[in-house]
């Protein structure tokens, strides 16, 4: 299934992959909230941050083909409404881009703006996520206080997923091998809650099944893991090239470019 | 010196009323490996399900010259290892280092203690490399050996396998016969293969609804067609040949 | 519905991911106290059944080409009660996040509120009260189909009001309101149903899964979903245009779109005076000051020189970070190279 590879970049190795979870997780945490503080008309300032996570994407040896078709998929929502700004906003305004100069509205402006935000924001997510192992995000965010029963909520939930959503497909191809016709919408409710109910008691029997696994193990109710997570100088430096990129930009680059 | 494993007289209902196990008894030396074989359904897997304590019943079953009961579960689950059926339900963690670090870690290892176990139950089923892999970027058959290694990392002295060799191919299913063979550990198999049960077991116990029907020697069960027919299994190649 | 970074002005998502974190670490630390160690995987596990249930999909009626799924929020809060039903859920939208990068990570406080924590609690709370007292099959279909529906619109109507709160919205507030309204009404219907029809099986092969939640038996019939339809439309139709009627701007939009009238005026948000505000307040408070649109100089008339200089400096800009892109490919390409050589 797709899915299990959508995961796949994180486990390779790379300076990246080897830098801190918790100091990759902040650094994309700012560097979000900064893109998204930039002016909403200014579409060039955006090319020179997409060169952050370009770089960490390109070190991570992250296929860029890769990245792309996935901001494609979670676009839907901010394309819509991204198209609402040209009928909106009609102030007519002309813009010149090198050698090229053309009248257009604010609207498209502002349009091209937030796609051009979200681009660059998704993809510095994937870079974060694709060059991080889960566990080790985790990890991390149980270090910068997340509750750990989140932790553990989500350490499990991250495992099964691609176990139920094998299951899901299996019963869904069960399902249309069987399909005839052209059922109601009374029967094709009831054979929907029938898988959903079905896929339901199978991760009962699984959870089950855990619980067996762990008690075998001498689990008692502390949830005891073992922290391998390390700052070193190599996240030091990554952290300042990082926040000098951020700043920089914001700082020097923007003011000039606007 | 008391038996690795030692039932007597024991019986059990499932909460619907269904009997599911009814007087079984049963020895196991220290060091043996039995491979206990049956049709489905025939109370193989709630028979490894007792001996670990998971399912409480009328009769008396012993681990190491440990009774098995709520005040002694602890430590009769440090000396006997089940690995459940399915590898899935087995490794649940977000990767294989966290999943075999699991079992030691609740022994109350220090953590240089449990890195050690983890290193070597790994090297022993051959997946040294995988430490740091998510289960389901694993193979079935890496994941067999996975399973087995969550068990080895808390060294018990008795392990029990519930059809260790489901879904693996046969080279795979080589692989396992040959780490199983090269355990020291006192070992129960339920299984379906019969083939499987001929190569790795030194003694044989078949069961059929909820009973044993036979308990001894491999060749001689195995190789009797009449008996193993009567219960839905057949003969396997190894002994067919002979016949 | 997942909300999206772009959506958010700064304050807005760090609030709303500060009341999300605060709700979410509260609700741990309650359940932690009377939460037994053979439930972690249960949760876990259920959170994984949602994101696999969300791939069942079926055909919806009298639209050819479209179909529904569940979301889960109001099933696994009936089962699980609101505080795991609401940890679980959240599980899911930040997987979605971390993983699927399906909401941006300065939005998932929006979503973890939208998606997780109301629908679970306002879906909880509705289930229970209209099936207070003694059981009966109607009551307990009328919980699920209102429980689900106002929890999801619940959720939805936030989407809006966040967006309008960071003051980036285009479209009418009114608009927007009514749209996510609208589709949410949709949503919350098919998840009403589907949710009765899971109930209805798990009453069935596992009674003590809902033994606490349904005692009896609840039925998917033919009459009770034509039913529900029926009074569906009549009360979405009727409702959605009061709505819009009582909206002075809600009518806007159409005329916005309409391409036999091109010289229409324009609806420009930012005259809204609830959205000035919004931006002044902003400006003045925001650690990194939004930009003001007003005094764009791509919005203004710019001379001549001011106009090639905008223009040739962003040009500079985008042509160098092309550029050094290709620079940083190039180097990796040929450092991968030159490690395939001596490995």
């Amino acid at each position: 299934m797709h899915h299990a590879y959508i995961d796949k970049f994180a486990y390779q190795d790379s300076p990246v992959h080897r830098l801190d979870s918790r100091v990759k997780f902040l650094v994309v945490l700012v560097f979000t909230a900064v893109v998204i503080s930039l002016p909403r008309t200014s579409v060039s300032i955006l090319f020179c941050f997409a060169v952050g996570p370009f770089a960490i994407l390109v070190l991570g040896k992250v296929p860029l083909r890769f990245a792309f078709k996935h901001i494609l998929l979670v676009s839907p929502f901010i394309l819509v409404l991204a198209l609402t700004f040209p009928f909106y906003d009609r102030t007519p305004v002309t813009v010149a881009f090198g050698p090229l100069v053309w009248d257009t509205t604010l609207g498209w402006m502002r349009c091209f703006t937030i796609l051009g935000k979200f681009v660059v924001t998704v993809l510095a997510l994937i870079a974060l996520v694709s060059t991080t192992r889960f566990s080790d995000l985790l990890a991390g965010l149980q270090r910068l206080g997340v509750p750990s029963l989140l932790v553990i909520q989500l350490g499990f939930l991250y495992r099964y997923i691609f176990v139920l959503i094998d299951s899901a497909h299996h019963i869904l191809r069960a399902r249309a091998a069987r399909a005839i016709g052209k059922p109601g919408f009374n029967t094709e409710l009831k054979v929907a809650g029938g898988m959903l109910g079905s896929l339901f008691v199978r991760s009962l029997d699984t959870a089950e099944h855990i619980n067996v696994a762990m008690h075998a193990r001498g689990f008692d109710g502390n949830w005891r893991t073992i922290n391998k997570l390390q700052i070193r100088s190599a996240d030091y430096l990554f952290a300042l090239v990082a926040a000098a990129f951020i700043f920089g930009l914001y700082f020097f680059v923007r003011p000039v470019l606007q | 010196m008391s038996n690795a494993i030692e039932i007597q007289n024991f019986s059990y209902r499932y909460p619907d009323g269904t009997s599911a196990l009814s007087d079984i008894n049963l020895a196991v030396e220290h060091g043996l490996r039995v491979a206990l074989i049956g049709p489905n359904g025939a109370g193989k897997s709630t028979l490894l399900l007792a001996m670990a304590g998971f399912i409480k019943g009328a009769g008396k079953v012993s681990i190491d010259g440990l009774e098995v009961n709520r005040k002694n579960l602890k430590e009769v689950r440090r000396r006997i290892g089940c690995c459940l059926e399915n590898p899935d339900d087995q490794l649940f963690m977000p990767t294989l280092f966290d999943d075999i670090a699991f079992g030691p870690l609740n022994l109350g290892l220090s953590p240089e203690q449990v890195r050690g176990c983890v290193a070597e139950a790994l090297a022993t089923v051959g997946l040294a490399e995988m430490a740091e892999k998510a289960p389901h970027h694993l193979s079935a058959g890496q994941k067999r050996g996975a399973a087995v290694a969550t068990i080895l990392a808390m060294s018990p002295k008795i392990i029990t396998l519930d059809e260790p060799d489901g879904s693996l191919d046969p080279r795979h299913r080589k692989n396992l016969v040959r780490l199983l063979a090269g355990l020291s550990q006192t070992l129960v198999i339920a299984t379906c293969n019969m083939n499987l049960a001929a190569v790795v077991a030194d003694r044989v116990v078949l069961m059929d609804s909820g009973m044993i029907i036979a308990d001894g020697d491999v060749q001689k069960i195995m190789s009797d067609s009449k008996l193993m027919a009567e219960h839905g299994l057949e003969v396997p190649q190894k002994f067919s040949d002979s016949n | 519905m997942h909300m999206a970074n772009e959506l958010l002005s700064i304050p807005v998502a760090a609030g709303t991911l500060a009341i999300a974190a605060g709700g979410l670490g509260f609700i741990c630390r309650k359940v932690r106290e009377v939460l037994t160690g053979d439930k972690l995987p249960l949760m876990g596990i259920l959170g994984a059944f949602v994101f696999a249930g969300q791939m069942v999909n079926f055909q919806l009626p009298a639209m050819p080409g479209t179909s529904g799924h569940m979301v889960g929020a109001v099933l696994l809060a009936i089962i699980l009660g609101p505080h795991l039903g609401a940890i679980v859920i959240s599980s899911v939208v930040i997987i979605q996040c971390l993983i699927f990068q399906d909401g941006g990570l300065l939005a998932l406080g929006c979503n973890v509120i939208n998606m997780a924590l109301v629908p679970s609690y306002v879906g909880y709370f509705l289930y229970r009260t209209v099936t207070a007292g003694r059981f009966s099959p109607v009551r307990a279909y009328v919980g699920a189909m209102l429980a689900s529906i106002i929890a999801i619109e619940a959720g939805a109507v936030l989407v809006p009001v966040q967006a309008a709160l960071s003051g980036v919205l285009a479209v009418p507030f009114s608009t927007f309101l009514i749209t996510m309204l609208g589709v949410h009404a949709l949503v919350g219907l098919m998840e009403g149903l589907i949710t009765v029809a899971v109930l209805a099986y798990l009453q069935q092969v596992r009674p003590d899964v809902v033994t606490d939640t349904l005692p009896g038996r609840v039925r998917l019939s033919r009459k009770s979903v034509l039913v529900t339809l029926l009074i569906f439309t009549v009360v979405i139709g009727a409702g959605l245009s009061l709505l819009a009627s009582g909206m002075p701007d809600g009518l806007e939009w159409s005329y916005a779109e309409r391409p036999d009238e091109p010289d229409f005026p324009p609806a420009v948000s930012n005259e809204d005076s609830a959205i000035a505000a919004v931006d002044e307040f902003q400006e003045k408070y925001s650690p990194m000051p939004d930009y003001s649109r007003r005094s764009s100089k791509l919005g203004e008339p710019a001379g001549e020189g001011m106009e090639a200089h905008v223009g040739w400096t962003s040009f500079a800009g985008v042509v160098g970070s092309a550029v050094t892109m290709v620079v940083i490919w190039l180097v990796a390409w040929l450092l991968r190279k030159k490690q395939a050589r001596t490995a």
